[in-house]
């Protein structure tokens, strides 16, 4: 009976990840459009796009790494949000932990690098030489802050972090007890989904949306599913580690949704970093602060 | 000056599905997609003359096309509708078919001003292409020196409900007319002309072949066309030659 529940959780993780990544996406384009004081997309728009993409009749495949990559990059993904508990449905997360998680999240930028890597698109090869720089700058902090929550709830399990956090109320929550982390967790997030100030590897008007260059048809319908993914696996991890997760659908939507919108109001705001300037200040500041809430927990 | 006759309209297309479908549910589908492909446009303009100028308000908060799901992308690969914005000379030709062949079907050519539906102003210069629909299928002209957003927007909705009664299937007809697409193409670039895409293999794989897929000037085509292989890996740069 057991392992029948977990199969059910295996399917039913995955899909309810891409319906509430989608509501994500739209909820960032809205908000793109509002700030431009524009109307902004339909409701269903995130799904025409997708069914759009991938009904397209004529496919351009660069060869069998090209289609692995996106492969990869979907896979990585739908496996680390089996990984994230939701309200209800622990999945494997159990078994996984936040070492496992860390380790899932990185799979789908080395897939992407493979897939575009065989393009062998000049433009593609500097977007994604860009993504793993920009990778290699906020894995630290992320990887600082998520330890550091690991060490003030004394565990690396998932389940028993939130549990933990929904036992004590928001005297527990890892945001009241460790804000220093939370701050840097914020930062790392930024930089994890590619927005604003750390968007250098898109760069449409620079190097044509970089990895995507040479990505068209099936190939950018799978990007998108990705970035759907994406935003749902980042929103409910910072979620889980410091707004005491969901207790119910309607906290955890509301959670989750709340997350996403923060870096998307930051990104207008500003233009974009170099590089080596992304690298320097992640480097520098959230690992700074992240260093800072560590000490002060290990006080 | 040009007679109507010259102007081109292209009037009763009909509804044409030659695939082979054998499920039974493959007409909900086919709707299913023209309905999704309707409010999903990703837009390449290639603005070469002064209709870009109207681009900019119809796309950003005055006439938002976004609500419409139109949204601009940057490659070929990623765009549903290649728009082009003014005259076309010789030398830019070359870069929209080029651009036009890579983009994946279903794709939709928009010429906007009156210098792509005749000529317009340019009608007596000797390096601007006049019909853009005799070297591309054109979906739909948007007439006007320049056309305002509105028309624009007007242009785009018609696009739109051509796609969602999967009217909108000219770019069918570059497959299966090849040869007269080429044919025009050679009258300007030379006989020598060649692109990077092999339109008639693409169609025999895609069973996209037609009467007109090849015709005297494909043959042509044939007689003075270079296998296409991959550029020389090789990195010249002075400073580490030096060294």
């Amino acid at each position: 009976m057991e392992s029948q529940v977990n199969l059910v959780d295996l399917v039913l993780m995955p899909l309810i990840a891409f319906i509430v990544g989608m509501l994500m996406v739209l909820l960032m384009r809205k908000i793109a459009a509002r700030l431009q004081r524009r109307i902004g997309p339909p409701f269903f728009q995130p799904l025409y796009d997708i069914v759009k993409l991938h009904g397209k009749q004529t496919q351009i495949s660069h060869g069998l790494i090209h289609e692995i990559g996106i492969v990869m990059a979907i896979g990585g993904y739908v496996a680390a949000v089996t990984l994230l508990p939701v309200p209800g449905m622990n999945g494997i997360a159990e078994k996984g932990g936040l070492i496992a998680l860390a380790y899932m999240l990185m799979i789908p930028s080395l897939g992407l690098a493979l897939g575009v890597g065989q393009c062998a698109n000049p433009n593609g090869s500097i977007g994604i030489s860009r993504a793993l720089t920009a990778m290699l700058a906020y894995d630290i902090p992320f990887i600082i802050v998520v330890f550091g929550v690991a060490f003030m709830f004394g565990s690396t399990n998932l389940v028993q972090i939130i549990a933990e956090q929904q036992a004590g109320g928001i005297a527990t929550w890892g945001i009241v007890q460790s804000p220093l982390l939370a701050i840097a967790g914020l930062f790392g997030l930024q930089a994890m989904l590619g927005k604003q100030p750390f968007e250098i590897y898109i760069a449409p008007a620079e190097i044509a949306t970089g990895p995507m260059v040479e990505m068209g048809g099936k190939f950018l319908g799978g990007l998108f599913v990705m970035q759907c993914f994406q935003l749902y696996a980042a929103s409910v991890l910072y979620t889980s580690l410091f707004l005491g997760g969901g207790e119910n659908w309607i906290t955890f939507l509301l959670k989750t949704l709340f997350v996403v919108e923060i870096p998307m109001v930051i990104a207008f705001l500003f233009p974009r970093y170099r590089t080596e300037d992304v690298v320097r200040l992640v480097w520098k500041w959230p690992t700074l602060i992240a260093l800072l809430g560590l000490a002060f927990l290990m006080h | 000056m040009s007679s109507i006759d010259n102007i081109p309209v292209k009037q009763g297309r009909t509804k044409v599905r030659q695939r082979k479908r054998t499920n039974p549910l493959a007409g909900v589908f086919d709707e299913f997609m023209d309905f999704c492909q309707a409010r999903s446009l990703f837009m390449l303009h290639y603005c070469t003359g002064c209709g870009a100028i109207e681009l900019p308000p119809a796309m950003t908060s005055r006439f938002d096309m976004e609500r419409l799901g139109i949204q601009p992308m940057v490659t070929p690969r990623q765009a549903d509708i290649l728009l082009v914005t003014g005259y076309v000379a010789v030398k830019t030709l070359k870069r929209v078919i080029l651009t036009y062949e890579q983009m994946p079907s279903p794709k939709y050519v928009i010429g906007i001003c009156s210098c792509t539906v005749n000529g317009g102003m340019y009608w007596q210069s000797y390096a601007t292409a006049k019909k853009l629909n005799d070297y591309l299928p054109v979906d739909m002209y948007i007439a006007g020196c320049m056309p305002r957003p509105e028309a624009v927007i007007a242009g785009l909705r018609d696009l739109r409900r051509n796609i969602e009664r999967g009217e909108a299937n000219s770019w069918e007809d570059y497959f299966r007319n090849y040869d007269y697409y080429l044919g025009h193409q050679q009258r300007l670039f030379g006989e020598n002309w060649q692109t990077p895409t092999n339109i008639i293999s693409e169609a025999e794989h895609y069973g996209l072949l037609g009467e007109g897929t090849r015709g005297e000037h494909t043959a042509l085509l044939d007689k003075h066309q270079e296998p296409l292989e991959a550029q020389e890996m090789k990195l010249e740069i002075p400073e580490l030659k030096r060294r």
